[in-house]
């Protein structure tokens, strides 16, 4: 893209956002009953027709990068680039009627006030309509379809999401009318984060620390420094969502950014971790990623940046992480036994990762030099300077501010 | 559990080690091998020609690790390694998990498999259990419902919410003043009625959903898939503490069955264990086969087994408890494979929602109890 149309880009940059709606199931109601009637409208006009269904296009070629002008953040979003369902195209009728199928079942769960998770839904429909739904691919699909035409968010169509996320230190959340929570003291398991978004929403937060620190795995690191109290050497909160983050984990990582502005949010990560997809985990289409150990620096910008994968969802949480290890410079605190070579995907991740517009300068030098060492390692491989290294590291790169 | 002990257990397993190291010590000063004496142990074994005891708790056999042998070296050397790891847990009163062990000396453990062969082989020669080395888990399972605990000073409590999930703690030593009964006035008392235990979290997540804790009381925990050791000594514990009945929601299928059996019986990986893991007195509550015609499931919902369900169902049919201790559940798991169909819990919620929660679960219990009155 040329300088001019980048920086009309940028001026215009929120007009070009599309995003998803956070209602609640009257409004969404009425969105479907809107798309019912306009279909029927142009059914029963003078000229009738069969409508298409226009939803926001989810591929790659549809995002778009908005650079933070007045703040850090940059993030991912999806524009007004439309494709469309249609009864006319012959092998992509039963696509069509899926939509329509999808939104009368969540019209049905919202009216009688309940949520439903995707695998009772796919359920629900292999049942009512056996000869449009046979996997639940294809459900999670037609959600996404669904999102994509009434631009309400999965979880206001009623779906449940679980979150594998864990927030554990310095701050205090306390649901309406219930006993606040000391996350400081929910002992090496942490508070579970709620897939319930407006639960989340309605939590009141009250914190003393000055730093939150996210963390990629549960295992050996979020409890480790739960169990160690890190939290108390070093004022702070820590957050996990094992592995790649649900989107619960982070809607509550930005109100807590928005609630704390002051705190800088530092992400601890494996050097690449072992990855378990070939595509670019940018630009992937699947909505539920719960793979074993993707690329370390891959999870920190889906905190940072959202991801397509999200789609209409992923702009609005995006956070201003920084990125505090493991880098380049810890690998001298590694002794060579513990480091592992890369792997080809490894290095296809990191390709895509540098070649990505959205990564910033910093963090392209680092990937370069991965490359160039050619090997990874994973954060526990820090133990081997005894158990109580991990605190010191952490605490020593915090002071130093050793963070981009 | 050990609370107040845990450190003359500290002690204990120390001054074994020790004497375990002077053995080999012994043994290597006098220019022979050190035979190390492995004692193995099954929760169930495949030979039903005769009464078994595999319910005994008794060693089904031991092998003997020698230098002599090199398919033994390395693991000896593995085991060594390992138990130096443990002896500086246990010195300084630190935790790790299997993993963080593993990442000591990653190119010569090569794999994870083989620091958890040492680890059980050191449980055995030690006679403890995997917590007492100080080793961890990681916790993944959650629980809801009338109870009320503390843990590391985090009060878990019901009476304002029974329907929050909380995730269950991972050092079981940490749950203090374990109680279910609620006395918001003096002369009111309440109390859970039974546990109920289901496989998946999205089925927790539709009781949550439901309110089931609201308009039943109960405890309902789940291990989000095979119970790890966490959930498993929770379970436990409450067993132990509360003697509520216990009931069981799986898929009806053979890794539902798999995780009953587990929750039951214990698993092999931690056979050594096994007595202090195992509930037996868990009930199978669902979902059966039968369920299928009793409960008007639709006839998609019902998925066809594949291969390896097949073979698995046909392995875990040859388990010597299911002929001596539990035959019925045998018969049921027969049905399943004659049928060569399963289904899932979820495929309960198709007629209504709220089935699971005001249908299915209660009378399930009912049956039970019937059962039981007779």
């Amino acid at each position: 893209m040329d300088d001019l149309s980048k920086s009309s880009m940028k001026f215009f940059s929120d007009q070009q956002l599309c995003f998803a709606d956070i209602l609640l199931p009257h409004e969404v109601q009425v969105r479907i009953q809107v798309t019912v009637l306009n279909f029927l409208n142009i059914l029963s006009s003078p000229d009738p027709a069969i409508s298409d269904l226009p939803l926001i296009n989810r591929k790659s070629s549809n995002s778009r990068v908005s650079e933070g002008i007045l703040t850090d953040v940059s993030w991912i979003f999806l524009s007004h680039s439309f494709c469309s369902r249609s009864l006319m195209k012959a092998n992509a009728t039963k696509a069509f009627i899926r939509v329509w199928k999808v939104m009368e079942m969540c019209f049905e769960i919202l009216i009688q006030d309940k949520r439903v998770t995707q695998r009772e839904l796919f359920y629900k429909l292999l049942c009512d309509s056996p000869h449009y739904f046979s996997s639940q691919l294809q459900v999670n699909r037609t959600i996404q379809d669904v999102v994509a035409l009434l631009r309400c968010s999965r979880y206001s169509l009623g779906i449940m999401a679980s979150s594998k996320g864990l927030v554990a230190g310095r701050i205090l959340l306390q649901e309406p009318n219930q006993e606040a929570v000391d996350c400081s003291a929910c002992g090496s398991s942490g508070y579970a984060i709620s897939g319930d978004l407006n639960l989340l929403e309605s939590l009141v937060m009250k914190t003393d620390a000055r730093y939150i620190v996210v963390v990629e795995k549960v295992h050996a690191i979020f409890q480790r420094l739960a169990e160690d109290n890190v939290f108390n050497q070093i004022p702070s909160i820590l957050l996990t969502a094992k592995g790649y983050p649900d989107i619960a984990t982070r809607f509550l990582l930005h109100r807590m950014s928005r609630a704390f502005p002051d705190l800088p949010i530092l992400a601890l990560v494996d050097w690449y971790g072992s990855a378990t997809r070939t595509k670019d985990l940018f630009f992937q289409l699947s909505h539920s990623s719960i793979s074993k150990n993707p690329a370390g620096l891959a999870i920190l910008s889906t905190y940072k940046f959202g991801s397509i994968g999200m789609g209409l969802e992923a702009y609005r949480y995006a956070c201003n992480v920084k990125w505090l290890g493991l880098r380049g410079d810890d690998l001298q605190l590694i002794p060579q036994q513990s480091l592992a070579p890369l792997k080809p995907r490894d290095l296809q991740i990191a390709r895509s990762l540098i070649s990505s517009r959205i990564l910033q300068d910093n963090y392209r030098q680092e990937l370069a030099v991965m490359m160039q060492s050619g090997q990874r390692a994973e954060i526990e491989a820090l133990y081997s300077n005894g158990y109580d290294f991990l605190v010191k590291y952490l605490a020593k790169k915090i002071v130093q501010a050793n963070y981009i | 559990m050990e609370g107040i002990r845990s450190s003359t257990r500290s002690r204990d397993l120390l001054r074994k080690i020790k004497e375990f190291t002077l053995s080999i010590l012994e043994a290597l000063s006098e220019g022979r091998s050190p035979l190390i004496f492995i004692q193995s142990f099954r929760t169930y074994c495949t030979n039903l020609d005769s009464i078994c005891s595999c319910r005994s708790n008794k060693p089904s056999g031991h092998e003997i690790l020698t230098f002599q042998k090199e398919s033994h070296v390395h693991r000896i050397d593995v085991l060594l390694r390992v138990l130096l790891i443990v002896q500086q847990l246990l010195q300084e009163n630190k935790h790790a998990s299997k993993r963080d062990i593993y990442y000591m000396h990653p190119l010569i453990f090569s794999d994870q498999s083989v620091v958890d062969r040492a680890i059980n082989d050191i449980c055995i020669l030690l006679q403890c259990s995997r917590h007492n080395l100080n080793v961890v888990s990681v916790g993944n399972g959650l629980v809801m419902g009338w109870l009320r605990f503390f843990e590391a000073g985090r009060k878990f409590d019901c009476i304002n919410s029974p329907n929050t999930a909380h995730t269950i703690p991972v050092l079981v030593e940490d749950v203090k003043d374990l109680s279910f009964r609620w006395l918001p006035h003096a002369d009111l008392v309440s109390a859970a009625l039974y546990i109920l235990v289901v496989e998946k979290e999205s089925v927790f997540q539709r009781l949550e959903n439901d309110k089931f804790c609201s308009k039943n009381r109960c405890i309902v925990i789940t291990g989000r898939g095979y119970p790890g050791v966490p959930t498993r000594r929770f379970l436990r514990l409450l067993m132990d503490k509360l003697s509520l009945p216990v009931y069981c929601l799986v898929d009806c299928d053979p890794y539902g069955f798999d995780i009953l059996a587990t929750y039951r019986f214990g698993s092999m990986q931690m056979a050594y264990d096994a007595k202090f893991l195992r509930v037996p007195q868990i009930q199978w509550l669902g979902a059966f086969p039968s369920d299928s015609e009793n409960y008007d499931l639709p006839k998609q919902c019902l998925l066809p087994l594949t291969i390896e369900d097949k073979r698995k169902t046909e392995a875990m049919l040859q388990r010597c408890y299911l002929h001596q201790e539990v035959p019925d559940w045998r018969s049921e798991l027969e049905l399943m494979l004659q049928r060569g169909t399963k289904f899932e819990i979820e495929a309960l919620s198709v007629h209504s929602l709220s089935f699971l929660s005001e249908v299915y679960i209660p009378s399930k219990i009912q049956e039970i109890k019937s059962i039981c009155q007779v």
